[in-house]
């Protein structure tokens, strides 16, 4: 069938007309090949000017088309809607943006007359080699895999459960409820840790949408956003291993952190000395069920009468603040003075990070009961007969000490262990201190970089509960919007291919994916690419030494022929 | 719940990156969403910022894709210059009155042009520019606001005034100035409301000790923002206000905090900020910080301190106890913990000053019937375990109206108010 060019030219009230000379833009492209109408109109974005061109794709046949109008950001959308209700693919149609780049930038009429019709060709020539392109669409499970049973994990499988969403809440250890269970008191309202997780536990078994599978992995996870499928292993000590396959749409990681080791940091005499503890040590002292049922007691089972609390221990090894050690020092203080009147607590520190509305007040009471605070660039911890000694030297270079029966060290969060293998058998990158990254920093927090893999609490940073349970709920939020039961997943329509038969099977195109959309076919030798994942950003296009990776409607023709006009 | 709640509208309260945020992720499940904004453009605070922390991306190029979408969104009713008059209902069913300014300006005819502003004849302060350039009666706060159409401030327009000008109508070549307009009175039927009104400044004016508007080289933050921001007052040329470059910079934290009570988060990152920016655009100059805490929490921020630190700021951690001026020099006075005094001189002096409720919360809080904090920020119903939930069942807050914080902290808040909407278990 012979191509039938249309190109109209928007005056956009006085914007181009004024700079541009319409008519001689008109009579330059009017004569080129297949182009069988060139017209200009007042306003072709108002009402009047859609439905102008419209009828005048209907009345003339066309079989592509070229606006030269406004930037592509404002309007090609807006023109694209018209060649659908016209029956014209809306592929096979070119925005040229003759206002800002030639109307409002370039000072001489003359000048941007002719930029104009160089550009205006140059989408014509382009045209010539679209093709029809169309939307698709892919049904998605809806269901959600969430790794990890602490409070992050939970309230996200809460979240996200429902008669029409399955949740597969997958826990290695034999019980949920994470680090938090640990905590016999939480800042800043000293409520119960173990008594918040049972509450929440509870309301996990009275959902029915969510499966819960403590002492389990999840060994393999294959897949894309909407359609993942996952082998989980659950191995109870008493019983054989059972292997699990099930498919879900999205995955969450809320695998948590640990403490970072303190043992290789000799100057606190973690380990070599007594009475020395680290947070989660305390933790475990303070609580009921604890090995001193909860009394706070030195190695000889007497009550301490003088603690120390060394803030930011590891930091200068790892390289960031943690985030919440400074506030839950000031619980710590309650605690002790709650169950040892007229102990005296002493914190060495160096910087006080208390942010946000409500923390101040938190730190002022505690300073108010009496609680010292030593400002500390360096902490050295000695032991003696009389019980410990921490050295400590001022901002300024003075050198002090202070005694203590008890010390508590509060060191840095780091990802748990599993972090690592989680990374890799998904191909979500960690940044350089082991946490995994997100989509964005800013912009996409609890996304990844693998579309339908979210990251929420510790295994993004150190958080606290709190955050940790708004990014559970911001990653329900991302799944719910997404993953609408019975609804189908748009697909992007630019995406990349390769030709089998030019495919040398280099991989370059699989190193330069961002989206990890491309896979290697062993058996064909070739590299494949899933258009679920595929983005459309073209690397693998630019980088493919053989020319087998293409990018739809940035193919090397319509490139080429796009070049050669405006170099012309 | 019945099917109505289920699929009942949602209103957001706000149009900057959490509200942005909030109506995207609600309206692409299939909600209708009404997004109401006081002012006449979306991005809130965030499009001031030339650059953010701690990736120095450049603000107005990471939002605009989002603005773009939420503009685009079928599904999303942007109502700009309106605020809420009263709400009744319960959650599932609210009934919520809004007020609705008259633009002025048909927002489908205008094209954005610009060509009604150069023959308006008023000449007034830019609020959006921090007063430190003029705008005229009809304008857009600045280049590359959306919806790029602008509106008319009734309050200096001529014609309001009840003379005789119509510069604006006869220069627009679409017939888009439309005097006739009027204020609209809207009744909206939703399932669920989402707080997201942001912060103000703490208003600097409060405390006399640093000389603001006083002193000429005493700058906010804001002011300190707009100047390096390429559409800014001066394109992002780092001047003073005698038009020369300064050589020596003093920035001040921690201005209100101890006013206001409480740490604001974000202020240490944003004065690394603006060392970082500062510093690469003026290598030689030479800046100060002032502060007694660091706060650079989480596990990129410290990263950006070593680098922005490794490249020549002196900090010095004491209290400023005075900003006067000496000869052509402000002298800023401080007072070490040791409790050691000393003077350092500067020719720029900028104060960062904490963030603070925005100025409607307690009318808002009141019409919505949900508590505030101590410190005037919206509530949460438990601070741990329903950080982004209210009192009251269906309303929810996000971001800054919250309390201070930065901006993945507040997309992801905004993110767990659609979570929390859209979960069917509450």
């Amino acid at each position: 069938m012979a191509k039938r060019l249309g190109v109209y030219v928007c005056e956009c009230g006085t914007n181009i007309a004024d700079k541009v000379d319409i008519d001689k833009v008109l009579a330059a492209v009017r004569t080129l090949k297949d182009v069988v109408v060139a017209d200009r109109y007042k306003l072709l974005c108002s009402g009047d000017g859609q439905a102008y061109l419209k009828q005048s794709i209907i009345e003339h046949g066309l079989t592509h088309l070229v606006v030269a109008a406004c930037s592509p950001k404002q309007h090609e959308t807006t023109f694209m809607n018209v060649c659908e209700q016209a029956g014209l693919n809306p592929y096979l149609f070119q925005l040229v943006n003759i206002r800002e780049q030639c109307a409002w930038v370039t000072p001489d009429g003359e000048a941007a007359t002719d930029k104009a019709i160089r550009q205006i060709r140059a989408a014509i020539s382009r045209v010539h080699y679209h093709t029809a392109l169309e939307k698709k669409g892919m049904e998605c499970n809806p269901d959600v895999l969430v790794i990890g049973g602490g409070i992050a994990g939970i309230k996200a499988s809460q979240i996200l459960a429902a008669p029409n969403r399955k949740v597969y809440l997958v826990e290695k250890t034999a019980s949920l409820g994470g680090k938090t269970r640990r905590f016999s008191k939480l800042f800043v309202n000293m409520e119960s840790g173990p008594g918040l997780i049972e509450g929440e536990i509870e309301r996990l078994r009275q959902n029915k949408s969510i499966e819960v599978l403590t002492q389990s992995e999840a060994e393999q996870i294959l897949g894309f956003l909407g359609n993942f499928e996952v082998k989980v292993v659950s191995s109870a000590e008493d019983k054989e291993a059972k292997e699990q396959d099930f498919n879900v749409g999205a995955v969450v990681l809320a695998t948590g952190f640990d403490l970072s080791d303190t043992k290789g940091l000799p100057q606190y005499g973690y380990s070599t000395l007594d009475n020395v503890y680290t947070s989660l040590d305390f933790e475990e002292m303070c609580l009921a069920d604890g090995p001193t049922q909860g009394k706070i007691r030195l190695k000889n089972g007497q009550p301490p009468r003088s603690v120390a609390i060394i803030h930011c221990v590891g930091r200068a090894e790892k390289g960031y603040c943690s985030k919440v050690c400074c506030l839950y020092s000031f619980k710590f203080d309650r605690m002790l003075q709650s169950q040892l009147p007229g102990v005296k607590i002493a914190h060495l520190y160096s910087d006080l990070c208390i942010p946000g509305k409500a923390n101040q007040k938190f730190y002022e009471d505690t300073r108010e009961s009496g609680v010292e605070f030593v400002r500390s660039a360096a902490t050295e911890i000695t032991g003696g007969d009389k019980g410990l000694t921490v050295k400590y030297e001022t901002e300024s270079g003075t050198k002090d000490d202070l005694a203590a029966d008890m010390v508590i060290l509060l060191p840095a969060m780091e990802p748990s262990p599993d972090t690592g293998r989680f990374a890799e058998m998904l191909n979500i990158p960690q940044d350089d201190k082991g946490f995994l990254a997100e989509e964005h920093q800013l912009l996409s927090p609890v996304a990844s970089a693998v579309e339908g893999v979210f990251v929420i609490g510790c295994a993004r940073g150190p958080q606290s509960i709190a955050e940790s349970i708004v990014q559970a709920e911001a990653a329900a939020g991302k799944i719910l919007s997404a993953l609408v039961p019975g609804r189908e997943l748009e697909l992007e329509v630019k995406t990349s291919q390769i030709l089998e038969s030019f495919c040398t099977g280099c991989k370059t195109c699989i190193e330069v994916c961002p989206y990890g959309a491309i896979t290697f076919d062993e058996d064909r030798h070739i590299s494949v690419v899933n258009e679920v994942l595929c983005h459309g950003c073209g690397n693998c296009a630019a980088a493919c030494p053989s020319g087998a990776a293409r990018l739809k409607h940035f193919t090397f023709p319509q490139i080429y022929q796009e070049l050669k006009e405006v170099l012309r | 719940m019945t099917d109505k709640k289920e699929n009942a509208p949602v209103l957001v309260i706000g149009a900057g990156i959490a509200g942005i945020e909030a109506s995207l992720l609600l309206a692409n499940s299939g909600r209708k969403v009404y997004l109401i904004e006081k002012t006449s453009y979306i991005g809130g605070n965030v499009i001031k910022f030339e650059e953010v922390f701690p990736n120095m991306d450049c603000a107005t190029c990471m939002i605009a894709p989002k603005q773009q979408e939420l503009l685009a969104d079928e599904n999303i009713e942007l109502l700009t210059l309106s605020e809420v008059e009263a709400v009744s209902g319960a959650a599932g069913d609210f009934s919520v009155k809004i007020k609705q300014k008259a633009r002025y300006i048909d927002l489908v005819n205008c094209i954005g042009c610009s060509a009604c502003f150069d023959p308006c004849p008023v000449e007034v302060d830019n609020e959006f520019e921090e007063g430190l350039t003029k705008r005229k009666a009809v304008y857009i706060p600045c280049a590359g606001a959306l919806p790029n159409v602008p509106v008319i401030d009734t309050e200096n327009c001529l014609r309001f005034k009840g003379k005789e000008c119509q510069a604006c109508q006869e220069a627009c070549a679409f017939e888009a100035v439309d005097y006739t307009q009027q204020d609209k009175e809207l009744e909206l039927k939703v399932g669920a409301i989402v707080v997201a009104t942001g912060f103000s400044m703490f208003d600097i004016g409060k405390t006399s000790r640093y000389g603001y508007k006083k002193l000429g080289g005493v700058y906010s933050a804001m002011e300190i923002e707009r100047i390096c921001a390429s559409n800014g007052p001066t394109q992002g040329q780092i001047t003073l206000r005698s038009g020369e470059a300064p050589k020596s910079v003093a920035i001040i934290n921690c201005v209100g905090r101890e006013e206001k009570g409480y740490c604001s988060a974000v202020c240490c990152m944003a004065a690394l900020k603006l060392c970082h920016f500062l510093k690469n655009k003026l290598p030689g100059l030479k800046i100060t910080q002032f502060y007694s805490d660091l706060c650079i929490p989480g596990k990129a921020y410290q990263h950006f301190y070593q680098e922005v630190k490794e490249g020549g700021i002196d900090f010095i951690r004491a209290e400023v106890t005075g900003v006067s001026e000496s000869g052509k020099e402000l002298a800023v006075k401080y007072k070490t913990d040791q409790g050691k005094e000393n003077t350092l001189a500067a020719d720029m002096v900028i104060l960062n000053p904490a963030l603070e409720p925005g100025a409607d919360s307690a009318k808002l809080a009141g019409m919505l019937n949900i508590p505030q904090s101590r410190e005037g920020f919206f509530s949460e119903k438990e601070p741990d375990l329903t950080p982004v939930a209210t009192a009251q069942d269906g309303i929810f807050i996000a971001g800054c109206a919250q309390g201070p914080k930065d901006i993945a902290e507040t997309i992801a808040e905004a993110e767990a108010t659609a979570g929390r909407i859209l979960s069917r278990s509450g």
